[in-house]
């Protein structure tokens, strides 16, 4: 599967979902392990709710991320979903 | 410091209807009598995720030959833990699936043993084979993680890419293709099962390449055979480092196959706490470390990464349990891999064996024979 159409909305795959634990990390539980999430990681995954578009990301990233060049932020996000959906972690 | 467990692999019976000769239970199996009752499981569930345990896998013998399996699920998710269920899905009916899944169940692991039918039931020793094609279109009905898991060895590595393509038809996140790990039956039935270096090597070759069609469809992992291997895996992520595991009976094992260690005790929960026997019992300090390791272990860089392989291997093959892990190529013992292996090229065995292999070894079920 490509990188992600701008308009799918992403959103964690079945049988995974976040750990009740709190502070400035969050941990991610799926099938075969966990991943500790903090940081940009963590904000893109917390919008991958179902109803928010990759598009919608992009611009709220970009939006707290005044720094960035838009077309970095794009791809950043893009690589990530991708990854992750290889990893069955995220549906788009 | 002594980190804390990562998983929770509990074998909470070792009953079950099929009788694979590859199954890698214990010879000696825990009868229906002394199984841990549904209290103390979950008690053992809320030790389990104060200690920071992350994942349960609920495994057996087969699992769904416990009737309090909802029960079990529902507290192991109170306790906080992400839970697996391991099984053959027999048993396992549309209702009795939606049950499990209401009570929290979040990924389903079910295990075929081939893409043909009549070879399927070969190996289980049991007709399930069609079940379990019917069983996995139900679960995809459902919202629940779903792996196929399929052992390979030399009986169905021909067919191979038949194998994933019965996989990918039937849609699940994942298929696990994991080489026989010679413990308990799969150990007995050796000679039938250990794979020859060309399948092996091809078997590489057609992973590979369905890695790269289904890539983003379906996850593929693949345990390759350490036979053939250079190095050992790393067994269990290292000895009472990652993971525990806990017998129907309760007792505490670093693995599955420790129970075949001569003079080691393994610690009860019926008479520890979880966290005790993680930190303070013999059997989990005794191959914790480098302190053990003979060498060439104890000056090879790898030791970080394998920890010298398997003790249950070292101790079936070389009759040490401290010994370097034979299948490591380093090992003064590797001659004995060797040894097996060369048996299988010298066609001292047929690499297929046509229609019906008549010596398996098939695993009995403990349930039955108590009754
Ligand atoms: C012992 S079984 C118990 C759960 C259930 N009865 C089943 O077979 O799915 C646990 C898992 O280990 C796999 N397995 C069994 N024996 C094995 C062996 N010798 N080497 C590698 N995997 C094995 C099974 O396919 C299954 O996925
Ligand atoms: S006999 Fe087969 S189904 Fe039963 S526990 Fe062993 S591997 Fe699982
Ligand atoms: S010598 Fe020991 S540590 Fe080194 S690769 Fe072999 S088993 Fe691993």
């Amino acid at each position: 599967m490509p990188a992600p159409d701008p308009n799918s909305k992403p959103r964690l795959a079945a049988g995974c979902r976040w750990a009740e634990a709190n502070g400035s990390e969050r941990m991610l539980m799926f099938p075969e392990g966990a991943l500790r999430l903090q940081g940009t990681g963590r904000e893109i995954l917390e919008r991958c709710d179902g109803q928010r578009s990759v598009q919608q990301i992009v611009d709220e990233m970009q939006a707290q991320y005044k720094t960035g060049e838009s077309g970095r932020i794009e791809q950043e996000v893009s690589k990530f979903l991708e990854s992750l959906q290889q990893k069955r972690i995220v549906d788009f | 410091m002594l980190p804390n467990p990562l998983a929770l692999i509990t074998e909470i019976t070792h009953r079950c209807p099929l009788h694979c000769v590859y199954c890698s239970n214990p010879l000696e199996m825990q009868k229906a009598a002394a199984e841990l009752s549904t209290e103390e499981w979950v008690r053992v569930f809320r030790e389990a995720g104060k200690l920071g345990v992350l994942h349960l896998h609920l495994t057996g013998g087969e699992p769904l030959a416990r009737t309090d399996l909802t029960e079990l699920i529902s507290g192991a998710r109170t306790a906080g833990l992400y839970v697996n269920l391991i099984t053959s899905g027999i048993g396992l009916s549309e209702a009795r699936l939606a049950a499990l899944v209401e009570a929290g169940l979040e990924h389903i692991q079910l295990s075929f043993q081939d893409s043909r039918e009549a070879e399927a039931n070969e190996i289980a020793g049991t007709r399930g084979h069609a079940y379990k094609l019917q069983l996995s279109r139900l679960i995809r009905q459902f919202k629940i993680a779903f792996t196929i898991n399929v052992v390979v060895h030399r009986q169905n590595l021909d067919h191979l890419a038949d194998i994933i393509t019965m996989a990918e038809e039937l849609g699940p996140d994942r298929l696990e293709i994991a080489n026989v790990q010679y413990y308990g039956w799969a150990l007995r039935n050796r000679d039938l099962l250990l794979p020859t270096r060309q399948q092996v090597e091809q078997s590489q070759q057609t992973v590979a390449a369905a890695e790269e069609r289904l890539r983003g469809r379906m996850r593929i992992d693949f345990t390759a055979p350490d036979y053939y291997a250079r190095y050992p895996k790393a067994c269990m992520g290292g000895w009472g480092r990652r993971l525990l595991l806990l017998d129907p009976a309760g007792q505490v094992l670093p693995c599955h196959a420790a129970g075949v260690l001569p003079g080691m005790r393994f610690d009860n929960v019926r008479e520890h706490p979880l966290d005790w026997i993680w930190r303070e019992s013999a059997a989990f300090q005794r191959f914790r470390g480098e302190d053990w390791m003979p060498e060439p272990c104890r000056s090879c860089e790898r030791r970080t990464e394998d920890f010298g392989g398997c003790r249950c291997q070292a101790f079936l093959l070389t009759g040490d349990a401290a010994a370097t892990d034979p299948v490591c190529t380093l090992a003064p013992t590797h001659g004995v891999v060797e040894q097996a292996l060369n048996q299988i090229s010298a066609g001292a065995v047929p690499s297929s064996i046509p229609p019906v292999p008549a010596n398996w070894i098939y695993r009995p079920n403990p349930g039955a024979m108590s009754e």
